[in-house]
C-alpha cells in the first residue's frame, strides 16, 4: 500500500492544491469577515468540499474512459455553452450563469476542462499532423467555438484563457516554430502597438531577430513579417480614428492609474494593500485595506492582496511557490508520460492555470491590464474552484497513468 | 506527427517562460513590500483615517475690572463632504438651507479642489428647525453632517466694533498666503483686536482621527480616539479697556459721526476706543448674510470706518499748544510775550478772522481762549521746520503703533511737502499760517491726538497706544505682560508748565473755550477746536486729561459736522472722564445736576 501510494499519487501536487484552497478559504473568510464568517465563506467551503470529492474521483476515472468520453463532453459543452446564452442570468453584465434559486452554475468554466480534453484527444491521435491545414483547423476550432459562445456572453477574459491554452498546447503537440510565429507575431504586434511605436519596434526587431537564429526560409519570413507590419500599422490606425473617449478606455485598460478613478482605482488599492503589507503583513483579519473594503469585491478577482496584505511578502511568496511547484512538476510529468494524451492534457491545464495565474497576479500587483480574471483554487466563485479542481484531479490522473501509452 | 520531436527542447521553452513570469513577480514583490511598503504603508493609513478638524474655542477678551467682553457662544454649521455627496439631494438640500443651488455647488467645489474627503461648510450657524431637518433627513442626504463651531457674543452693553474688531470667513487669497493653519471655511480675525492679535485669539485645531471604509462610512474612531488631537482654546487678552467709559462714550456719540480716544497715560493704555457709527459685531461673528454686508459697505456715514485712528482731518485749536511748547522750548517766545489781538490779523493781502477780540494775550491765555491772531503770529516767528520737528516728536505724521492694524499715518507737511507739492521756491509764509491753529494741509487722527493729550498731561512720555493689557497664553499657562514702550520728549519744565496751565484754565477759569469739560470734584484740563471743513459744518474736537494734578486719563474726542468743539465735543469728554476716575457717572447724584455755565462763559465758548 505505502509502495502503490508513493508511486501513484503525486503528493507534492495534492498538498500544493489543498494548502492553496485553504489559503483561498482564509482570505475569503478575512475579506468578507463582519463580526463572524461570512455566506461567501460557507459557500465557498462547501464547494471546496464538493471540489475535493470531484478531484479524487476525476483521479481515478480510468485513463481509457476518459479520452471515450471526451468528444461526447464535448459536444454536451457546446450545447451548455449556447443554452446559457438563451436561459442564463445575467450577472454584472455577463449571461454566463445558470441559476438554480441561489445557487448558480457557470458552464464557461466546466467546458474549460471538456475542451481540454477534446482537444488532447484529438492531437494524440497518430495520423494528426499540425502542418496540414485541415488538421490544424480542426484543432482550431475545438478552442474557437466555445471561444465565440463565451465572448458573446460576453464574457473576454475567460475568452482569453481558452487562447492561451489552445497556443501553448499546439505548440507542445508539435506544432512548427513557422506555425508559432505566425500564430503569435501579429497578435504580439497588435497589443504592441497600442503601447506606442517603441514596443512595436521592439517586437519587429525581436521577430527579425528570430528569424535569423531559426534560419527560416526567407519567404515565409518575410510574408509573417509582412503581416505582423499590417497589423500593429492597422491598430495604430483604427486608433487614431477611435473617438477620444474610447482611446481613453483603451489607455486606461492598458495603464490603470491613468485614470485613478476608474478602473485604475481597483489596481491602485490593491497595490496600496500588497505594499502596506510589507514584509510580515498586518496579521490575520488585520489589513485595512481589506477590512475596510477598499477593493471592491476583493473576494473575487482580487483575493490575492488579502494575504498579501495581511501577511505581508511571506504569505504572497508562499503563494507563488505552490503555483510554481504545481506547474513546474507538472510539466515535468507532461514531458516524461508515455502518452500522448496524458501528456497534453496536463500541458493543456498548465497553460490554463498559467493564463490564470500571470493575468490575474500582473493585474493584482499592477503590471498587467485589469482583465477580470480569478485566481485559480483561492478566488471566490463555486464553479471556478469546482473546475479548478477538477484540473488537479486531471493532472493527478495524468500522473497515475504516466507510464501508460 | 514527426518522429523525432521530443517533449525534452519543448520543456525548456515553458520552463523558462514559466520562470520569467514568476521571478518577474517575486521582483514587483521586493519592490511593493520591501522597497515601497513604507510609502503604501503610509497610503494605507491615509485611505482609511480621516481628519475631522474640530474648532478651538477662540481666545476670551476682558477689559482692565476683568469684565467678560469677548464671549463664545456655541453654533452649528452645516457641512458637505464632497466625495459623498450626491446631486439628486441638492434639490432637497437647498430647500432645507434657504441657499441658492449656484452657491451649494461652488462651495463644493471648492472643496473639492482642498480634499474631497473632508467635509466643507456649506452654511454656518444655522438656526435649530434647520438642524433638526438635517438630523431627519440624514438617512437620505449622504455626506451632509452638522458640526459645532462657537460664535462670537458680546455680553455687554457696548459694541466696541472697531476695537475688538470682527471676524469673518477666510478668502481664498488669504487662503493662498497664510499656508498651513486655515482650510477653506476656516475662521479669521478681520478686524480690530481680532486681526491684530490673531495669532494668539485663534488657538491650535484639534483633529479627531476618524477610522471610513471605502465608502467613507464612519466606522469609529481610530485608535479609540487616543491618536486624536485635542483642541487648545485660544489665549485670552486682558485689555487696558474700561468697558463701561466704552460703552457711555458709545451712547454719547450714538446718533453722531465721530470718536472718542481714551487713554491711560501712565502707561498708554486705550480706555476707550470708539468710532461711531459702528456695527452690531455680532452680525459679523459667524456667518454674514450677505444684505447685512452690502448695507454695511453702501451706508455713506462708512460704518466699518474706525474713525477712531483712520480719519485724516485737521486738528483745529487743539494743535495750538504744539506751536506753543515748539516757541517756548525754542526760546523764540518766553511766557510774557504778549500780542495784542484785535480780532484779526492781516498778512499780506490775506485777512485771517479770530473769534474774538482778545486784547493784549500771552500763551497761556491764548490757550486759555484759543486766540488764533496769537498763533497766526508765533506760527510766522516760529517757522514751519521748527514746527515740523516739534510736531514729529508728538508723533503726527507717523503710526502711532497701536496694536490694531487699522491706522492711519496723517499728515504733518514740511518743507518737502511744500517744495514737493507746490514747486520750490512757489510757496510762501502765508501757506503756513493757518497752521499754527491747525487747520490747512494737515491730517491727524482721535488717536494721535488722544496720545499728543497723554504726552502733555504726562509732560513729555509718549507711550505707544496699546489695547492689550495681558496675554493669557492657554498652552503654556504662562501670562505675557505687554511692557508699556515710552519715548521721553525732552522739553524744559517750565514748557509744559506754562502749556498745562494755559489747558487747565481753557476747562476751568472763565473766558476758557472748554468750561462744558468740567467734571465735580475733579480738575480737568483740556483744549477745544473747531475743525472747518468743505463738507458741512464743522468737525468739533475736544483734548483733555484729567486729574490734572496727576492724570489718570486722557482723551480726545471728535464729533463731526455739528460745530463747536466746546459745545459739542468737550461734555462728552468730561462724562467719559468722570465715568472713569468714579466709575460712575455722579453729576445726576448731586444737587448741581448740570453744569451751568456763567453767561460770559457761554459766549466764550466759541473758539
Amino acid at each position: 500500500m505505502q509502495n502503490w501510494f508513493s508511486e501513484n499519487i503525486n503528493l507534492g501536487i495534492l498538498i500544493s492544491t489543498l494548502l492553496l484552497v485553504l489559503i483561498g478559504l482564509g482570505s475569503i473568510y478575512s475579506a468578507t469577515y463582519d463580526a463572524g464568517a461570512s455566506d461567501f465563506f460557507n459557500r465557498q467551503l462547501i464547494w471546496a468540499g464538493i471540489g475535493l470529492a470531484a478531484m479524487l474521483i476525476v483521479m481515478f476515472i480510468p485513463f481509457r474512459t476518459l479520452q471515450l468520453i471526451s468528444y461526447p463532453l464535448y459536444i454536451f459543452s457546446i450545447l451548455l455553452l449556447i443554452a446559457v446564452l438563451i436561459f442564463g442570468k445575467t450577472v454584472a453584465g455577463s449571461k454566463s450563469w445558470f441559476g438554480f434559486g441561489s445557487f448558480g452554475l457557470q458552464p464557461s468554466e466546466f467546458v474549460k476542462v471538456t475542451c481540454v480534453l477534446a482537444l488532447a484527444t484529438y492531437l494524440s491521435d497518430k495520423k494528426i499532423n499540425l502542418s496540414r491545414f485541415k488538421n490544424l483547423s480542426v484543432a482550431v476550432s475545438i478552442v474557437l467555438i466555445p471561444v465565440a459562445l463565451i465572448i458573446r456572453q460576453p464574457d473576454v477574459g475567460t475568452a482569453i484563457i481558452y487562447v492561451l491554452m489552445l497556443i501553448p498546447v499546439l505548440y507542445w503537440a508539435g506544432a512548427s516554430l513557422t506555425l508559432m510565429l505566425i500564430i503569435i507575431s501579429p497578435a504580439a504586434a497588435a497589443v504592441a502597438a497600442l503601447f506606442g511605436i517603441t514596443p512595436f519596434l521592439i517586437v519587429l526587431a525581436t521577430l527579425l531577430i528570430t528569424f535569423f537564429v531559426l534560419k527560416e526560409n526567407k519567404l515565409i519570413s518575410a510574408i509573417i513579417f509582412s503581416i505582423t507590419v499590417l497589423v500593429g500599422v492597422s491598430v495604430q490606425f483604427i486608433y487614431g480614428k477611435l473617438a477620444p473617449y474610447q482611446q481613453k478606455r483603451i489607455d486606461a485598460f492598458l495603464n490603470p492609474e491613468a485614470d485613478p478613478l476608474g478602473s485604475g482605482y481597483n489596481v491602485i488599492q490593491s497595490k496600496v494593500a500588497i505594499g502596506s503589507g510589507g514584509v510580515f503583513g498586518k496579521g490575520f483579519l488585520e489589513g485595512s485595506q481589506t477590512q475596510l473594503n477598499f477593493i471592491p469585491a476583493q473576494w473575487t478577482d482580487f483575493i490575492y492582496c488579502v494575504p498579501a496584505e495581511e501577511f505581508g511578502f511571506v504569505g504572497s511568496i508562499l503563494i507563488l511557490i505552490l503555483f510554481a511547484y504545481i506547474l513546474f512538476r507538472s510539466i515535468n510529468v507532461a514531458s516524461t508520460a508515455k502518452s500522448r494524451f496524458a501528456s497534453l492534457v496536463t500541458m493543456g491545464v498548465v497553460s490554463i492555470f498559467t493564463a490564470h495565474i500571470l493575468i490575474n497576479i500582473g493585474m493584482v500587483m499592477g503590471i498587467m491590464p485589469v482583465i477580470g480574471v480569478p485566481l485559480p483554487l483561492l478566488s471566490y466563485g463555486g464553479s471556478f474552484l469546482l473546475s479548478s479542481m477538477l484540473m488537479v484531479g486531471l493532472l493527478l490522473n495524468m500522473y497515475i497513468n504516466r507510464k501508460e501509452y | 506527427m514527426t518522429e523525432n520531436f521530443t517533449y525534452h527542447s519543448r520543456k525548456n521553452v515553458f520552463y523558462v517562460i514559466l520562470g520569467i513570469i514568476f521571478i518577474v513577480f517575486f521582483a514587483r514583490l521586493i519592490q511593493l513590500q520591501f522597497l515601497y511598503s513604507e510609502k503604501y504603508g503610509k497610503m494605507s493609513a491615509e485611505n482609511a483615517i480621516r481628519n475631522v478638524a474640530v474648532a478651538p474655542l477662540r481666545g476670551y477678551m476682558y477689559d482692565r475690572n476683568g469684565i467678560l467682553v469677548v464671549d463664545n457662544r456655541p453654533a452649528y454649521n452645516v457641512t458637505v463632504t464632497p466625495v459623498e455627496f450626491e446631486n439628486k439631494n441638492l434639490e432637497l438640500l437647498t430647500e432645507i438651507l434657504k441657499m441658492e443651488k449656484e452657491e451649494v455647488l461652488e462651495r463644493i467645489e471648492k472643496g473639492k479642489k482642498y480634499n474631497r474627503f473632508s467635509p466643507v461648510k456649506i452654511k454656518r450657524d444655522v438656526d435649530f428647525q434647520t438642524l433638526s431637518f438635517v438630523e431627519e433627513y440624514s438617512g437620505q442626504l449622504k455626506g451632509i453632517e452638522y458640526q459645532f463651531e462657537p460664535k462670537r457674543y458680546y455680553p455687554t452693553k457696548a459694541h466696541g466694533s472697531h476695537l475688538v474688531g470682527y471676524i469673518k470667513e477666510i478668502t481664498e487669497s488669504q487662503l493662498q498666503k497664510l499656508g498651513d493653519f486655515y482650510r477653506q471655511g476656516d475662521i479669521i480675525g478681520a478686524s480690530g483686536l481680532e486681526a491684530g492679535y490673531e495669532k494668539y485669539l485663534r488657538g491650535k485645531k484639534g483633529f479627531e482621527l476618524i477610522t471610513v471604509d471605502a465608502e467613507g462610512k464612519i466606522i469609529g474612531n481610530f485608535n479609540d480616539g487616543k491618536s486624536d488631537i485635542q483642541p487648545v482654546e485660544g489665549d485670552d487678552l486682558e485689555l487696558t479697556l474700561d468697558i463701561k467709559v466704552q460703552a457711555l462714550a458709545e451712547s454719547l456719540l450714538s446718533d453722531k459721526r465721530g470718536a472718542v480716544v481714551a487713554i491711560d497715560p501712565n502707561d498708554g493704555g486705550i480706555i476707550a476706543l470708539v468710532s461711531k457709527p459702528d456695527f452690531n459685531p455680532e452680525l459679523l461673528s459667524g456667518v454674514t448674510p450677505f444684505s447685512v454686508w452690502q448695507q454695511l459697505n453702501t451706508d455713506p456715514a462708512k460704518p466699518l470706518f474706525n474713525r477712531a485712528t483712520l480719519t485724516n482731518y485737521p486738528p483745529g485749536s487743539t494743535f495750538k499748544m504744539l506751536l506753543a511748547l515748539a516757541a517756548l522750548q525754542e526760546g523764540i517766545i518766553d511766557e510774557n510775550w504778549r500780542i495784542n489781538c484785535r480780532g484779526s490779523f492781516t498778512f499780506g493781502n490775506k485777512v485771517f478772522k479770530d473769534m474774538h477780540v482778545h486784547g493784549s494775550t500771552n500763551v497761556v491765555e491764548a490757550i486759555q481762549r484759543s486766540c488764533n491772531v496769537f498763533f497766526y503770529q508765533l506760527m510766522l516767528k516760529t517757522g514751519l521746520p521748527t514746527w515740523t520737528k516739534y510736531g514729529k516728536q508728538f508723533g503726527f505724521g507717523t503710526p502711532t503703533g497701536i496694536d490694531i492694524l487699522e491706522e492711519n499715518s496723517g499728515l504733518l507737511p514740511s518743507e518737502e511737502y511744500y517744495n514737493r507739492r507746490y514747486g520750490k521756491g512757489k510757496w510762501t509764509q502765508g501757506y503756513l499760517v493757518s497752521l499754527g491753529i491747525g487747520q490747512g494741509e494737515l491730517g491727524v487722527s482721535p488717536l494721535q491726538l488722544a496720545a499728543y493729550a497723554m504726552a502733555m498731561a504726562n509732560e513729555g512720555k509718549y507711550y505707544k497706544p496699546h489695547i492689550v493689557d495681558k496675554i493669557k497664553e492657554k498652552e503654556s499657562k504662562k501670562i505675557i505682560k505687554v511692557e508699556p514702550v515710552m519715548r521721553q520728549i525732552n522739553l524744559k519744565n517750565e514748557v509744559w508748565k506754562s502749556v498745562r496751565e494755559g489747558l487747565y484754565r481753557a476747562v476751568n477759569v472763565a473766558g476758557g473755550t472748554g468750561a462744558s469739560a468740567r467734571v465735580p470734584g475733579i480738575n480737568v484740563a483740556g483744549k477745544t477746536g473747531t475743525a472747518q471743513n468743505p463738507h458741512g459744518k464743522d468737525h468739533a474736537w475736544f483734548i483733555g486729561f484729567a486729574p490734572y494734578e496727576n492724570p489718570k486719563i486722557a482723551i480726545c474726542v471728535l464729533v463731526e459736522n455739528v460745530g463747536y468743539g466746546g459745545v459739542f465735543a468737550a461734555p462728552i469728554a468730561g462724562l467719559c472722564i468722570e465715568q472713569f476716575l468714579y466709575g460712575e457717572i455722579i453729576r445726576n447724584k448731586l444737587n448741581q445736576p448740570k453744569i451751568i455755565l456763567t453767561k460770559s462763559e457761554t459766549e466764550q465758548i466759541r473758539d
